[in-house]
Formats: structure tokens, C-alpha cells, sequence
């Protein structure tokens, strides 16, 4: 699904390189998390995937990126478009209607769909993420959540086979947040859409996605399995990752012996953890 | 210090706020949790005068709300918005710092010799563009254009929203020398572990109401209260109350090993 | 968002007309209004105003326009009352400024057509979908898509713009800014600066919109090819016959 080789790319006006030395294998059907801190080149990146970078971003490109059988370089922005679907942090701007069907009808109008069609993948998409109420609803008049649930309805409408997401729970609170998840995780699983997300949450992330890519200044640090990725508690933080607290027990424990499994993210895992060292407690 | 008597504010007939009332003495670290539409962003609004109740009524160092200005108050009482970009309004961000202190400080000498020391204390060139900077960079600038005035009262609106987590601690650690000084702190928050590390006291708000106040370790292992107000505790406390009795009161990793420890030789 | 301009639902006969026919109708009262110079006849057309709104459920953001546009009409009248001199003097002001019938009469008239021709166009913006507004400007008046996005858009952007700016007034206040003066220069000289953090979070979100928009295919569109097709109703021509009349009755009189 997407193939990067040996990729630098440096903005326009700009003296350093955003993305350094960067080959990346995702594969259909994975759903990959990315994170780093703020300035390490992730939101770059998910520009590479949808062919922001370099058609509306321009800079020095070196090296190739190829999604879904189409380099980026040498594609039409339109190509990209109908085989990628992004979503964005700002909640607001990357609006285009004032009431929810018309957000979906658009991008559909702009791909010329029949009529029938329109009808049945607006239908498709409102059942899919669960917000059939909302679609005459005005846009105003939803909560953030809610918002953030229409702009991925409007993308899925388009079946992507390549769905990317830049911090799309960045202005949620962990309830809604979790819907989200919970709804991409259902578009991976059952859809088989391949899913890559830009997160700053590293708890949540860590409940959702099998592979973690870790990036820094530019590069791809740790790319692997989460519970293995998370191993290396001392070198993300170094890079502004902080870990989950259960993951530092973990390593506590592994350090005093007493723990040899693998490295729990979450509370359930972390529960597992304990029982298995104190099978009595 | 912070004073909400019987508070109630709504637009037209929906209450966003249903008599609240609670009081903070100088020098409380306190920390608002709920979920979202809860109604924190408006008690933190209604905290400096930004919003008038309805009915009851705030008072802060002093002053009733309903009567100060707005302007007035904010000489004595700092708030960071979760967007700095609604703040941030100068060229450079020693012109930033000085435009805060302009409202709040007659002397100008006073004025200058403040804003070197933020400048200094938060490692800022004044010179530089505040715009050019990154988000959690720009988030600084804002709190350190707050800190410059030497507020008494501190109210944050989710300070860490949208930053990574080196830059969250920096905010925070900023935030958590002030309160040591003797600033009262108000934060509006979603981070459970921020809240556990940073506040002493947590008020559990849900559905305009307050459900919920006391110390942060009683609130965190109120696992009925939590789930009433929809939030999840953080995780080590979480954890022990998951694994009951022996494993009450713990909430660092480090003391949880050590129990487990512990447990393990006996 | 208590705007002037979102849109309000709703199931009226006003709501169910045509996209085009409400932009006629909201036309036809304004050019109304100028055709005729009959102190009845506008009023008239202000009372028709009052009564479509009544019709729709709009009537209390009719009167809140009103009683806004109101305060600034008084003010206009009070200017024109004093500059126009032809006439007989009612009386005589200080200075020497007469106040004359001819200019009563005149700038009556005059605050009135503004009253009366701005009102439709406002309502007509609540009784409107944007996606109608684009959909008929593409389909029926043959105006290339890209315009039809933009003045949506721009239309939509109005209440966001609004908000934005209210939520910086309120971050400004809450550092000491003292926008809660009563003193209406002091305000101006004091919101200047804040035109900045505006402007930058207003072309930030410009440029995000923009290419979300590209990334789905604004581009590609073709032609006039939309979902929503806008067929004339017997309610239409109902309309239509409501806006033949109010041109012969101005002409007339």
C-alpha cells in the first residue's frame, strides 16, 4: 500500500530537512500509529502520504514515495485524492458545508458519482460511523465529537482504500476521543481500510494500533509491534515520548527480576501483569 | 482567595453552570476534571469575571465579579486559554510580555524590569517573532506574559491541549513553581496523570453541577464518583483499585514495584 | 451561534420555495422599495417583510434586524434632516440650520428604503441553505462552481470570523485589555491590534480549508454536475404572482 525509499524533503523556505532518510513499508489492511514530539516531522509525513507534499507544499524532494501503485511525485493530486482520505486536526477548517449531508454530497459531486450511487454511499457512510441522526443537522450545531465524526463520514463516503489522520482527537476529550478509535478501528477491521493516525495521546494509541512508528527530528526512530516499541522507555522519553505508567512498573519490575512477559500499555494488561507475578494476589 | 457562593449561569433557559459553590484558600493547586460539555470551561470563565453568574456569586481576592471589571480583576488574577494564538497579538515576544504588563503595572521601569526577568527565567530571545514559533513554544509565550504580571490567582483552561509531552511538563513545571510561591491555581483538565502529579485538590464537575471536591488521592480512588462523571482515574491508581485491599493509596509506579515487591517475598 | 445570517430550519412555505425564487423575491422587494418614492408603499413593503417572517418563524430575528438597523437609521436621518435645504423651514436650529419639510419627507423616505430593502436580503439568508445558494447560482444562473464555493464560503466563514473574534476579546480582557470600557474610542483604539492574531488564525484556517477541499476532489469537478436538482413548484409561481404585484403597485403609485 505505501512504499517510501531513502525520502528527504526540506520546505521551501526552510534550512533544515523536515523528513530525513525515511523508508517505510505499510502493507493494506495495517493500522499504524505515528507519534514524536512536536516539530519531528509526523504531520510532514501524513503530507507525503496524500500528496500535500510536494503539490501544495513545494520543497527539495529527494527519493521516492509510492501509494497504492502511484508515486506521488509524478501523480495528479486528483489520483491521490480518490485512493487517499485525510483528516485533520482542526475541527473547524477543514469544514466545507454549513449542514452535514451537503459535507458528504461534496466530495462526492466533485467526483461525479451518479445520483443512485451518492444516495447509497452517503447512507453507507452515516451507518458507518454511526451518526445517520445527524444528517440533516446543521454543523454549528455539533459538539467537537461530533463534528470530527462528519469530516471522517465525508472521507469514508469516498472509500479510500489509504484513510490518514493528522491528531483528529487533538481538541477531544478522552470519551469522545475513545469513539473515535473505536470507529476507525471498526473501518480497519471490517472494511479492511488501511489506517494510519498521527496521535500526541500515547495511551490511547497504544490500545488501538498494532505498529508503532516513533519519529524524531526528521527520521523514523522505532517502527514496530507497540508492547516491543515500548520497551525502550528511556530512549523515547529522550526524544519527548513520555510512556504509559504501567509500562514503567513494567520496567521496574523486569529490572528486579521479577517480571519476564511482555511490556502492558494498558490497566487490563497491567492487571495481567501483576496476577501473573502474584499468581495468590 | 477564590470564592463561588451558590453560582448558577446558563444561556436563556439551559443551565451550564447549577449552583455551584466552593472556596479556595491562597496557595491550593486545584484541578477541574469532567467531560467534555460538563461545564469547566464556563466555571473557569465565571472565575475572573469573563462570564457574570446568573445568580450566587464569585469572589476573587477580594473582588465580586459582578461588579469589578473584567479589566480590573485581570491585575490580580492570570488566565491562560487553551488557543495562545487568541492572545498573542505583538511583532516580538518581548513586545508581547510588555503589552500584558502595560494593563497591570503603572511604572514603566517596573514594566522593563520584569519582563527581562521572565525573558530570562523562560529562556525566550526578545527579539524573536512569536508567530514563527511552534504551538507549545507559542503556549509558553502566553504563560509567560501572564506569569510577568505576578498574578495572584491562576486560572488554566486545558494549558496542555494539543502539546507534546516534553512541552506539557515545561508548562506545567512553570506553572507548579508559581504555586509553590503562593499562587492559587485553577486547571481545567483532561490529563488524569497531569492531575494526579500536579494538583492537590480535584473538583469532579458533570452536568453543571459540582459532584465532586476533595484531596486529589480521595477523588481518584472514588472509582463510583469517576464513573458517574464519566472519567477514568489514571492508571497506577486505577490499577490498585483494580487489585484491591493490599494495594490502596499507591499512585507512582515505584511504590506500586515496591509493594508488588514486597508481597512477592512475603 | 446566534448570528443574523445562519440559517434557521424549518418546514414554511418560505423554507419550501425554490432557491431561485427566494433570491428573486428577496430582489424584487429590495428594487421595490427604490421604484416607488410613496411613504405607504414602502411601509407597506416593510409590513410584508414583517408578515413572510412571521410566516417562516423568523419573526424575532426580523424584529432584532429591525430594532439594529433602526438605531443606525435614526442616526442617518438625523444627518440628512440637517444638510437638505430646499423647502419650506419647519424650524430654525442655532446656526442657522433650518429643518425643512422637503427634507423630513425626503430622508424619511430614505431610512425607510433602507430598512425595507436590507431586511429581505437578511432574511433570505435565514430561510436559505448555503448549499441551495451555490447549487442554484451553478445550476440556474449558470455562475461557474468555483465563484458559487467561494461566496458560500465566504458567507459560512461570517459567524466562524465572528466567534474568533469574540473568543480574542475575551482573551484579551482576561490580560487586562479593557474592552469592557464604555468609551467607544477607547474600544476602537483598543481592538487595532488585535486585527493580527485575527488575521493569522483566519488565513491558517483558509489555507487548512483549502486543502482539505483540494484533497477531495474540488478540482475534479465537472460542470453544473450536483446532486440536488431545484424543480419549480406551484408554490413558486404563488411567489412569483406576490412579486408581479409588488412591481405594478410601485410603478403605479
Amino acid at each position: 500500500m505505501i512504499c517510501i525509499k531513502d525520502l528527504y524533503f526540506q520546505y521551501k523556505d526552510s534550512d533544515r530537512f523536515a523528513l530525513s532518510d525515511i523508508s517505510l513499508q505499510i502493507e493494506e489492511g495495517e493500522f499504524v500509529g505515528i507519534i514524536g514530539s512536536s516539530g519531528s516531522g509526523k504531520t510532514t509525513l501524513t503530507h507525503v502520504l496524500n500528496g500535500v507534499v510536494p503539490h501544495y507544499y513545494g520543497g527539495d524532494f529527494y527519493g521516492s514515495a509510492v501509494i497504492g501503485g502511484l508515486d506521488t511525485v509524478t501523480a495528479a493530486p486528483t489520483q491521490l485524492a480518490q485512493m487517499t482520505g485525510s483528516v485533520f486536526q482542526d475541527i473547524d477548517g477543514q469544514m466545507v458545508a454549513s449542514v452535514v449531508e451537503d459535507e458528504l454530497l461534496f466530495g462526492l459531486e466533485n467526483f461525479g458519482l451518479p445520483r443512485a450511487e451518492i444516495e447509497k454511499r452517503i447512507e453507507d457512510a452515516l451507518e458507518t460511523v454511526g451518526i445517520r441522526e445527524l444528517r440533516y443537522r446543521s454543523i454549528f450545531s455539533l459538539s467537537g465529537g461530533q463534528k470530527q465524526k462528519v469530516a471522517i463520514a465525508a472521507i469514508v463516503a469516498l472509500r479510500p482504500r489509504l484513510l490518514i489522520l493528522d491528531e483528529p482527537t487533538g481538541e477531544l476529550d478522552p470519551k469522545s476521543s475513545r469513539m473515535i478509535f473505536d470507529m476507525l478501528l471498526k473501518l480497519n477491521r471490517e472494511y479492511g481500510m488501511t489506517v494510519v493516525i498521527v496521535e500526541q495521546k500515547i495511551m490511547l494509541l497504544c490500545e488501538y494500533v498494532k505498529r508503532l512508528l516513533v519519529m524524531d527530528r526528521g527520521s523514523v526512530l522505532f517502527d514496530g509491534e507497540v508492547h516491543e516499541v515500548l520497551r525502550n522507555a528511556d530512549e523515547l522519553r529522550r526524544v519527548g515520548v513520555n510512556v504509559p505508567r504501567v509500562t514503567t512498573l513494567a520496567d521496574i519490575l523486569r529490572g528486579r527480576g521479577l517480571y519476564r512477559g511482555p511490556q502492558p500499555a494498558s490497566v487490563d494488561e497491567a492487571e495481567r501483569m501483576v496476577r501473573e507475578v502474584l499468581p495468590h494476589a | 482567595m477564590l470564592k463561588f457562593d451558590h453560582v448558577s449561569f446558563g444561556y436563556g433557559k439551559e443551565k451550564i453552570i447549577n449552583d455551584i459553590s466552593f472556596q479556595m484558600d491562597k496557595g491550593e493547586f486545584a484541578a477541574v476534571i469532567g467531560e467534555n460539555g460538563a461545564g469547566k470551561t464556563t466555571l473557569a470563565k465565571l472565575c475572573n469575571g469573563l462570564l457574570k453568574p446568573d445568580k450566587g456569586s464569585v469572589t476573587v481576592n477580594g473582588l465580586d465579579t459582578r461588579t469589578a471589571r473584567t479589566s480590573k480583576i485581570a491585575r490580580s488574577v492570570g488566565f491562560l486559554f487553551q488557543n495562545p494564538d487568541r492572545q498573542i497579538c505583538q511583532k516580538t515576544i518581548r513586545e508581547e510580555i510588555l503589552f500584558g504588563l502595560e494593563f497591570t503595572v503603572e511604572n514603566a521601569a517596573e514594566r522593563e524590569t520584569r519582563c527581562e526577568a521572565v525573558l530570562e527565567e523562560f529562556g525566550f530571545d526578545g527579539s524573536h517573532d512569536p508567530f514563527s514559533k511552534s504551538r507549545g513554544e507559542r503556549q509558553r509565550i502566553a504563560l509567560a506574559s501572564l506569569l510577568a504580571c505576578e498574578p495572584e490567582v491562576l486560572i488554566l483552561d486545558e494549558p496542555t491541549t494539543g502539546l507534546d509531552w516534553r512541552e506539557c511538563m515545561q508548562i506545567m513545571a512553570l506553572v507548579q513553581k508559581r504555586s509553590e510561591a503562593g499562587a492559587t491555581v485553577l486547571m481545567v483538565c483532561h490529563d488524569m496523570e497531569l492531575v494526579q502529579d500536579f494538583a492537590k485538590r480535584v473538583l469532579v464537575v458533570s452536568e453543571g453541577r459540582l459532584l465532586g471536591d476533595g484531596p486529589m488521592e480521595t477523588i481518584m480512588t472514588d472509582q463510583p464518583l469517576l464513573e458517574k462523571a464519566s472519567v477514568s482515574s489514571a492508571q497506577i491508581p486505577a490499577l490498585a483499585m483494580r487489585l484491591g485491599g493490599a494495594f490502596g493509596g499507591i499512585f507512582t509506579p515505584e511504590d506500586m514495584a515496591l509493594a508488588i515487591e514486597r508481597r512477592c517475598a512475603g | 451561534m446566534n448570528g443574523f445570517l445562519d440559517y434557521v430550519p424549518g418546514t414554511s412555505a418560505l423554507h419550501r420555495l425554490n432557491p431561485l425564487t427566494k433570491l428573486v423575491l428577496s430582489l424584487v422587494l429590495c428594487v421595490c422599495c427604490f421604484l416607488s418614492g410613496n411613504h405607504f408603499y414602502v411601509l407597506g413593503v416593510i409590513a410584508l417583510n414583517l408578515l413572510l417572517a412571521l410566516s417562516a418563524g423568523i419573526i424575532r430575528r426580523a424584529l432584532r434586524i429591525l430594532s439594529a438597523l433602526l438605531k443606525f437609521s435614526i442616526l442617518l436621518f438625523v444627518v440628512q434632516v440637517l444638510f437638505i435645504r430646499d423647502g419650506a423651514a419647519l424650524f430654525v436650529l442655532p446656526f442657522h440650520i433650518a429643518v425643512t419639510d422637503k427634507g423630513v419627507l425626503f430622508s424619511l423616505l430614505f431610512v425607510m428604503r433602507l430598512l425595507a430593502a436590507t431586511m429581505p436580503l437578511a432574511m433570505m439568508l435565514s430561510v436559505m441553505q448555503m448549499s441551495e445558494l451555490s447549487g442554484v447560482l451553478v445550476e440556474k444562473l449558470r455562475i461557474p462552481y468555483k465563484y458559487a464555493f467561494g461566496l458560500t464560503t465566504a458567507i459560512r466563514f461570517i459567524p466562524i470570523f465572528m466567534a474568533e473574534a469574540s473568543d480574542i476579546m475575551m482573551a484579551q480582557t482576561a490580560r487586562g485589555v479593557e474592552f469592557d470600557t464604555r468609551n467607544f474610542f477607547k474600544k476602537i483604539k483598543l481592538l487595532l491590534p488585535l486585527c493580527v492574531p485575527l488575521l493569522i488564525s483566519s488565513v491558517k484556517r483558509v489555507d487548512r480549508g483549502a486543502i482539505s477541499a483540494e484533497l477531495r476532489g474540488f478540482n475534479c469537478r465537472k460542470r453544473g454536475y450536483s446532486y440536488h436538482q431545484y424543480k419549480m413548484k406551484w408554490i413558486d409561481l404563488g411567489a412569483g404572482l406576490l412579486c408581479a404585484a409588488a412591481v405594478c403597485l410601485a410603478v403605479i403609485v
